[in-house]
């Protein structure tokens, strides 16, 4: 898997701020982007790449803890840094249930702010390194054909062979063909490998 | 008859006494008349029959109209029996028949007038007795009406100071409400440009300590914290001149008609805690010019402060001592002394500095404000202290002798 390069979004009102942090983040050689409001940060394309935001809680217009329940409303998970000149602890929880990963004051010490980043982006790549092996399994599992998901289920299920064969009309020999079609598609290795997956996928779908 | 008897009958109201003894005594009456007129006929030989008509008199005012008709029968009778001869018997000779009948038309008319009088007498003092009862309700009347009154005044005086003490608290609330908004606001503007200068002073030590610097970077990073900086110290400048811009234009204050307004806005506070202010004030003091209000505001925080000290104090007589006087150098001299708990020679330099306080709720906004008003004003306010023995907090402000009069 071909690794893109880590990009830093910096969204604050205060443009001497933006430049700061922007000169900062680039000093250790991660790429930034800036953006002086949460509404230009939702309408600009962003690149697919492991990423962490930057976030003035206090900001006008839409402010840093409303950009964080739109983006997890729109599915998107961007681990996030939240810096705050005055850092109440009812905020903070809050900011932390939607899923901040750091919760800094300002003025932020610089080598802090390195390391929530550092941290932040790290997070990311795992989320990231996830999503994609999801994708795949997900991938796997639809080129099976309705027949063998019905197996698949039952197998899953704990059903031994026989049950299978019965549950589903069919010669118990016809059942371990199917199964063994299961196991070379879903590239598992194990009957709790396949299991495992199973079970991932069925979390990550739609409940 | 017993003295006592007839004494009673004599005060009290006519018919009071059980009728039984209001007959007997009027039997008794009678009886004594015939006596005397019997024992007075031996001497003299004249029938003395006005007795009887004392009798008939005395029972009919004493006894009551039925009494005095017995008196009156009783008397014709023994009369008739005694005296109309021939006397011990009840024969009367025609001769003597009309003065028969005038002495009992006499007796008869006695006991008609008298208790008619009498009734007369009985109803006034039935109408004096009412009277009486009356003046006595309203008395009564009146003096619940009254104690109403001042239960009334008392719950109003009550609600007055329930009243006086929720404003007093809302002005303090408003106050430190305003500082606070006030003073999370500036915190918002400084901190802004020191988030800047932060960012941009570790970004140029990034760039300087990278394996090769980056100079260009780092200058950049360098020229953005210098531009931090001075916003910081522009946005300081600002609220300065915020303030300044503050100060109405100077009118000519009576300094000693706004100690006398400040002592009167403290003076519940003072008596809640105790305190005696007294205040020492030279009369015909020249005018400052200056805002009113704002002097006031000083003021107040002097006089507040010198109480607020006085409070846990025990042992010493608590008096806050507000004086004016003029200099020699047309300097008025406003001094607020107090015998509280004083300030420590620790604490004596930070007085005057913003946020320094010794009290758990204080803002430690009040001095330096106070200072910058009266430096404002031209004037200086200093403070003299010595730990458990009190503070003198004093001011001075240029009068504007020279310039009004």
């Amino acid at each position: 898997m071909k690794e893109t390069e880590p990009v830093v979004f910096v969204i604050d009102d205060d443009k001497a701020v933006r430049e700061g942090l922007q000169s900062l983040i680039r000093s250790v050689g991660l790429r930034v982007e800036t953006f002086a409001s949460a509404q230009d940060f939702l309408i600009a394309k962003r690149p697919d790449a492991p990423a962490c935001l930057i976030l003035d809680v206090r900001m006008p217009g839409l402010n840093g803890l409303d950009l964080q329940r739109k983006l997890s409303e729109a599915g998107t998970q961007i681990p996030t840094i939240f810096i705050t000149g005055h850092g109440d602890i009812p905020m903070s929880v809050r900011a932390m249930k939607e899923g901040a990963q750091e919760f800094l004051t300002k003025p932020v010490r610089g080598q802090d702010l390195l390391d929530a980043v550092e941290k932040a982006i790290a997070s990311d790549r795992g989320l990231r390194k996830e999503r994609a092996q999801m994708g795949e399994i997900r991938q796997r599992f639809e080129s099976l054909t309705p027949r063998e998901k019905e197996v698949l289920g039952l197998v899953v299920a704990g059903l031994l062979n026989k049950q299978i064969a019965d549950e589903l009309g069919m010669s118990e020999l016809t059942v371990k063909t199917h199964r063994a079609h299961v196991m070379q598609k879903t590239e598992a290795d194990s009957l709790a490998h396949l299991v495992r997956m199973a079970e991932k996928l069925k979390n990550t779908l739609p409940k | 008859m017993a003295p006592p008897l007839l004494m009673q009958m004599i005060r009290s109201a006519p018919s009071e006494l059980p009728a039984l003894s209001r007959y007997a005594f009027a039997v008794a009456l009678v009886l004594a008349a015939l006596s005397l007129s019997l024992l007075l006929q031996v001497p003299f030989g004249n029938p003395f029959w006005f007795f009887f008509a004392i009798a008939v008199i005395a029972a009919t005012w004493f006894g009551g109209r039925g009494p005095g008709w017995l008196a009156v029968g009783l008397s014709t009778a023994l009369v008739l029996y005694y005296f109309i001869p021939p006397a011990r018997s009840w024969h009367v000779k025609p001769r003597d028949v009309p003065f028969f009948l005038t002495f009992t038309a006499c007796q008869i008319a006695a006991n008609w007038l008298i208790s008619w009088r009498r009734e007369a007498e009985g109803s006034l003092r039935q109408a004096r007795d009412e009277l009486e009862l009356r003046v006595k309700e309203r008395t009564m009347e009146l003096k619940n009406a009254n104690e109403a009154l001042l239960s009334q005044i008392a719950e109003q005086k009550r609600v007055e100071e329930a009243l006086q003490m929720t404003r007093s608290e809302l002005a303090r609330v408003a106050r430190i409400t305003t500082i606070g908004e006030l003073t999370a606001s500036i915190a918002h503007e400084v901190n802004q440009p020191l988030a800047a200068v932060v960012a941009n002073a570790d970004a140029c030590v990034a760039w300087l300590s990278r394996p090769t610097p980056n100079l260009a970077e780092a200058r950049a990073a360098a020229e953005r914290t210098a531009q931090g900086a001075t916003r910081a110290s522009e946005v300081i400048v600002r609220i300065r001149s915020l303030i300044n811009k503050a100060t109405p234009e100077k009118v000519p204050v009576q300094i000693n008609e706004v100690i006398a307004e400040t002592g009167a806005l403290a003076d519940s506070q003072a008596s809640r805690n105790e305190v005696g202010l007294v205040m020492e004030l030279q009369p015909d003091l020249p005018v400052v010019l200056g805002d009113r209000i704002q002097l006031q505001q000083v003021l107040l925080n002097l006089v507040m402060n010198g109480i607020d000290a006085m409070t846990s104090t025990s042992g010493r007589k608590r008096r806050l001592l507000i004086r004016s006087r003029l200099q020699a150098d047309q300097q008025i001299l406003v001094s607020v002394e107090d015998s509280g708990v004083g300030v420590s020679v620790e604490a004596m330099p930070r007085l005057f500095e913003p946020f320094f306080t010794t009290r758990s709720q204080g803002m430690g906004m009040g001095l330096p404000i106070s200072r910058s008003i009266i430096e404002s004003h031209g004037g200086r306010l200093w403070a003299e202290s010595a730990l458990s023995e009190g503070s003198v907090f004093q001011f001075t402000l240029p009068s504007a002798s020279g310039t009004v009069s």
